[in-house]
């Protein structure tokens, strides 16, 4: 039958043994290249990868930064700045939209319209409206997360039982109070869930943001070393990008975890 | 024991809430026709009717949610002599719903005291005057604590709305409505979603906020809580009600010259027994009520006159009245 659950223990060696796989069939792979061409960079050998990350944690003697530290600081800020103007006005656009009719009105046919123009693809014109500065890849997280963010926390907002505004107008609140004290309140939760999802969705524009125009950057230092085909140090770029994001994503659950304890997923 | 003339004046005197001549229609759908409803302070009133006889729609039109289309609802506040017309939901009447009534990410004494907040403080205020509002808050806190555990809710004050049971909810949700003290206590259904045992328990708390009443006008002073509650259980509208009254479609709207159903309308309007809390509940008692109320609201092939069971006020100028009513 479908869905039988399984012992804690066998969940655990499963998920060990699917890491090692993929470690074992990489060392394979990439043995195979080197006796074919010793010489080879694009599959890197484990220590090959090991120079790669010395390369980008030293002081480089042309420049003399450190690269990791650079990137991570420029790609660092640019993503916190673009996620949370995104967030902001997301959270104002969806949470007025749910409330008011007037304002759903306004803004329902531009916010699908703009949902599906790929933000990517719109670079050019954030190019042309704000320059090549941080401006630039602000604009292009924030307007590229923000339509679907809005959409999403709008339909949380007219999710929440109509019952609970009248009984919040029956016990004394202001429209204020049942927007912020009420609404914002209620959806919480989901207004996490959704930022978590967007989380993947951002970093994708900002990377091909920094591929395109960036001189420093974790897109930028990608794109300069995959066409040195110095791919030990895009791997461990890579890897900190996931280890990066898997950050993000636990710090917004632990949030979730702290600001809604009433929260159970699945379950309201 | 006939009442004096003066004492059926002190009734009809102190009215909370009445509704005068509400109709309502969603498009050609007419559903409500020239309702008039006036309910005493101190009063548990039941509403029944067959179903989709504008039972939600009438309460909704005295939580003020959605106006109806003629007529009005007035509100009196007790000790004043005229009523406020309603215009919008308020905090002189609260309201408990089926479902959906407290707040699912407050606790059960956060969601009694929102109330006082709400009511007492604004969102300026509470923020830019910090230290006093936490004093006011922990007032607040303590004073939700007192209510839950009158409805003997002390254990559940920290439990948030999923831990609880169904029964559980519906007191907070009482408890939540109560602590502004409202005119009027609306319930809309409220232990349709539970089981007999807990709604018999619930049915008991509100005999037991009918008894208070009791004492109250024993003591001269005025009754604290009047309840007008909708419900689809005629046992229920009849134990816990001191007066029954149903709308249906069912009347005769030919005589009164109409060529189709205007409307769903006050049908039956008579006292019911009182009950204490702690008093047995005999549903055998209630067969010939409840079979006259049949007779009224809910056979589609009978067609009487609206006034044929509409005798509440003969009943109570006649003495026939208990509790509030005596």
């Amino acid at each position: 039958m479908l869905r039988q659950p399984i012992k804690t223990r066998s969940t655990v060696v499963l998920g060990v043994v699917s890491v090692l796989i993929m470690f074992a069939a990489y060392t394979v792979i990439s043995n195979w290249q080197h006796e074919k061409n010793p010489d080879d960079t694009t599959i890197p050998t484990w220590n090959q990868i090991g120079d790669g990350v010395k390369k980008a944690v030293e002081v480089n003697p042309r420049s003399g930064e450190r690269w990791v530290l650079v990137d991570m600081e420029a790609t660092g800020t640019r993503l916190f700045l673009g996620l949370l103007v995104g967030i902001i006005g997301a959270l104002t656009l969806g949470v007025l939209m749910g409330c008011f009719s007037t304002v759903e009105a306004f803004f329902i046919v531009p916010l699908s319209l703009l949902a599906k123009v790929p933000p990517t693809a719109a670079l050019a014109v954030f190019f042309v409206l704000v320059g090549t500065d941080t401006e630039m890849y602000i604009a292009m997280i924030a307007f590229g997360i923000m339509p679907i963010l809005a959409q999403s926390i709008y339909l949380s907002v007219r999710d929440v039982p109509a019952e609970l505004l009248y009984k919040a107008y029956t016990i004394g609140a202001s429209t204020g109070e049942v927007i912020w004290n009420i609404i914002v309140r209620a959806i919480l939760p989901q207004i996490i869930d959704t930022i978590r999802l967007q989380i993947g969705p951002a970093m994708v524009f900002l990377i091909a943001a920094e591929m395109v125009c960036g001189d420093v950057g974790f897109g930028y230092r990608i794109r300069l070393q995959s066409r040195l085909l110095n791919m030990n140090v895009v791997y461990f770029y890579l890897a900190l990008l996931a280890a990066f994001g898997f950050a993000i994503d636990y710090g917004l659950r632990l949030i979730q975890k702290i600001c809604c304890p009433w929260y159970v997923q699945g379950k309201r | 024991m006939v009442c004096t003339g003066k004492k059926m004046k002190d009734l009809s005197n102190d009215i909370v809430l009445e509704c005068r001549g509400i109709s309502h229609r969603f498009g050609s759908n007419r559903v409500l026709h020239d309702v008039n409803l006036k309910i005493i302070r101190g009063e548990i009133v039941s509403l029944v009717g067959p179903s989709g006889c504008g039972k939600s729609t009438l309460l909704r039109s005295i939580v003020g949610t959605h106006p109806p289309r003629e007529g009005e609802v007035i509100v009196t506040a007790s000790g004043e002599k005229t009523g406020r017309v309603v215009k919008g939901p308020g905090r002189d009447r609260g309201i408990v719903y089926q479902q959906y009534s407290i707040f699912p990410f407050l606790t059960a004494q956060e969601n009694v005291a929102i109330g006082l907040m709400l009511d007492q403080t604004s969102i300026p205020f509470r923020l830019s005057r910090r230290l006093r509002w936490s004093k006011i808050r922990k007032q607040h806190l303590d004073e939700a604590a007192t209510l839950l555990k009158k409805l003997k809710l002390g254990a559940a004050i920290n439990k948030y709305p999923h831990q609880m049971s169904g029964g559980m909810r519906q007191r907070v949700a009482v408890a939540q409505a109560l602590i502004l003290k409202p005119e009027i206590l609306l319930l809309d259904e409220p232990f349709g979603a539970l089981d007999e045992a807990t709604r018999e328990e619930l049915q008991r708390m509100l005999l037991t906020l009918y008894l208070e009443n009791c004492q109250a006008r024993q003591r001269g002073e005025s009754a604290p809580y009047t309840i007008f509650i909708v419900t689809h259980e005629l046992n229920e509208a009849i134990y816990v009600g001191d007066r029954v009254t149903a709308l249906s479609q069912y009347w005769n709207w030919k005589e009164s010259g109409f060529t189709s159903c205007p409307g769903a309308t006050v049908v039956y309007n008579r006292v019911a027994p009182v009950y204490l809390p702690d008093e047995a509940r005999d549903f055998a008692a209630f067969i010939s009520q409840r079979q006259e109320i049949r007779e009224a609201a809910f056979l589609p092939g009978r067609l009487q006159s609206c006034q044929e069971f509409n005798r509440f006020w003969d009943e109570v100028r006649r003495g026939s009245g208990k509790g509030v009513l005596k």
